[in-house]
């Protein structure tokens, strides 16, 4: 009884936010105390799409941005740790992975923002990209932290006595292991990205609009349609991510 | 020179201020197995890692096959180390754990090379299996296939039966016996159980303080008296002896 009244509390916490926003981006008028939009239009989404294309072009840009993070925290953050987990000072360079977090992001832009402008890396798409990177890499350090153990260990040195060289054995016999792995530092340093506000803003002096920053103008603006519509796109590809982790996850096992 | 098939001289590793190896001497002839014991830490795991290429010795010389090997990466030493457990690729069936060296060294018929090693393990019918659906006993003689079927030229157990019950233990000390002869296989088998080293070793070392003692033949070492095998007898006859008074 208890699980179901939880199961069904959790799927109105998310699903409701969802069909709620929905139902704000296709209102004409919505007016208090109605309890559906009064006018129901496509406008806000022909366009955000197709005549404006603000909201699309942020959300290609989120979506190159977040990937592109994800993709490489995934791939640094392998190869880090691994060097870490194996290494005498292991203790001090996982305290120092949580630097970042006791600074804040904004702290650290603020710290940062005067290399960022000398290097030319204020405002654009690179400079957004290695100041969320300055946040996320430990973040995916610490989620490897766990995967490499002895017993990892023991297994890798076992296929170098079988044979195989460092390339054989990462390709054949660590990644396959590592893909839960893998898979759960991508998804999260792309949640990490892709919801990402202050630091973006700060470094990226409001030239690069993501999704995120997006919405906070359109609130700003009190243009509550169009930020219904930003917020929908936001909230997309996180569902779709976490539909295909959970498939890869259970694939994995 | 002598011709030994191993031969290690003057081996010595130090681990911080702890010497774990002391001028290590062994010598070791082809199709022999030789039995180490010693108390836990005492340097057995440190030895057969140097052997291996996975550590690196501090000091000292490893022959194998009158060549110097000491230098060479563990891929190039052709020499195996099993541990204690298994440990099973458990992202391949049994049948892809056995071909795996097979398939990096790009062997002919790899296939009927596999299923001549399920045949002789006793367990051609478990080819298709998840390590994760196999027993502990099972999974140590997938480890044994995987090691047996690319012919290592020597062969490092460490403490391979240690997590096994009595019984399974028993079996698979014997299909060892029977692997080991029928290949003509040259090994080191680490065991803290003293009737296992007697059962399974031609002949018998101790490393005792970070120093290693090779007895000339099992008889010398039953007649040591710090090999512990005296006070095994009396151990047992004195328990016959209880037994036969009630």
């Amino acid at each position: 009884m208890i699980s179901k009244v939880l199961k069904y509390s959790f799927a109105i916490t998310v699903v409701f936010p969802i069909v709620f926003l929905l139902g704000l981006s296709l209102a004409q008028q919505w007016q208090f105390p109605e309890i559906l939009p009064q006018e129901w239009t496509f406008q806000h989404w022909g366009n955000s799409l197709f005549k404006q294309g603000d909201i699309l072009e942020s959300l290609f840009l989120s979506l190159g941005l977040s990937l592109t993070l994800a993709s490489l925290v995934s791939v640094l953050a392998f190869f880090m740790s691994k060097y870490i987990a194996y290494s005498k000072h292991r203790q001090l360079y996982m305290r120092l992975t949580l630097v970042p977090y006791i600074l804040s992001p904004v702290v650290l832009a603020v710290i940062f923002q005067y290399y960022f402008t000398v290097a030319n890396l204020s405002g654009n798409f690179i400079g957004v990209l290695i100041a969320q990177l300055f946040f996320a890499l430990p973040f995916g350090i610490v989620i490897f932290n766990n995967f490499w153990n002895a017993h990892l260990k023991s297994i890798e040195q076992l296929s170098f006595t079988l044979g195989a060289s460092s390339r054989q054995s990462l390709l054949k016999v660590i990644l396959p292991l590592s893909k839960p792995a893998i898979v759960l530092c991508f998804f999260q340093s792309f949640l990490v990205s892709w919801f990402e506000y202050g630091l973006t803003q700060f470094i990226g002096l409001g030239k690069v609009k993501t999704l995120t920053v997006m919405v906070f103008n359109f609130i700003n603006e009190a243009n509550v349609f169009y930020a219904a519509v930003a917020c929908v796109m936001l909230i997309l590809p996180p569902i779709i991510l976490l539909y295909l982790n959970k498939k890869v996850l259970i694939l994995a096992r | 020179m002598s011709q030994a098939f191993l031969r290690i001289q003057q081996l010595d590793k130090q681990f911080g201020q702890d010497q774990i190896l002391k001028g290590i001497n062994l010598e070791l002839t082809k199709g022999q197995t030789l039995s180490l014991i010693g108390a836990s830490g005492s340097g057995k795991t440190t030895l057969l890692k140097i052997i291996a290429g996975l550590e690196r010795a501090d000091q000292g010389e490893i022959y194998l096959r009158q060549k110097r090997i000491d230098a060479l990466d563990p891929q190039q030493r052709k020499i195996i180390y099993l541990y204690q457990d298994a440990l099973l690729f458990p992202h391949l069936s049994a049948f892809d754990n056995i071909a795996f060296g097979l398939k990096l060294q790009k062997a002919k018929h790899i296939p009927a090379q596999v299923n001549a090693m399920l045949e002789k393990l006793g367990m051609q019918d478990q080819g298709h299996k998840m390590p994760h659906q196999l027993s502990g006993g099972q999974k140590q003689r997938i480890a044994f296939g995987r090691a047996l079927v690319i012919e290592p030229q020597l062969l490092l157990l460490d403490e391979p039966f240690g997590a096994l019950d009595p019984e399974i233990r028993s079996h698979m000390q014997k299909l060892f016996k029977n692997l080991v002869s029928s290949q003509n296989l040259t090994a080191i088998f680490v065991t803290h159980d003293l009737k296992e080293a007697i059962i399974i070793g031609d002949n018998i070392a101790k490393i005792e303080q970070g120093n290693l003692i090779q007895y000339d033949s099992k008889s010398a070492f039953y007649q040591d008296e710090k090999s512990g095998v005296e006070d095994e007898i009396l151990f047992w006859k004195h328990l016959k002896n209880e037994t036969n008074e009630d």
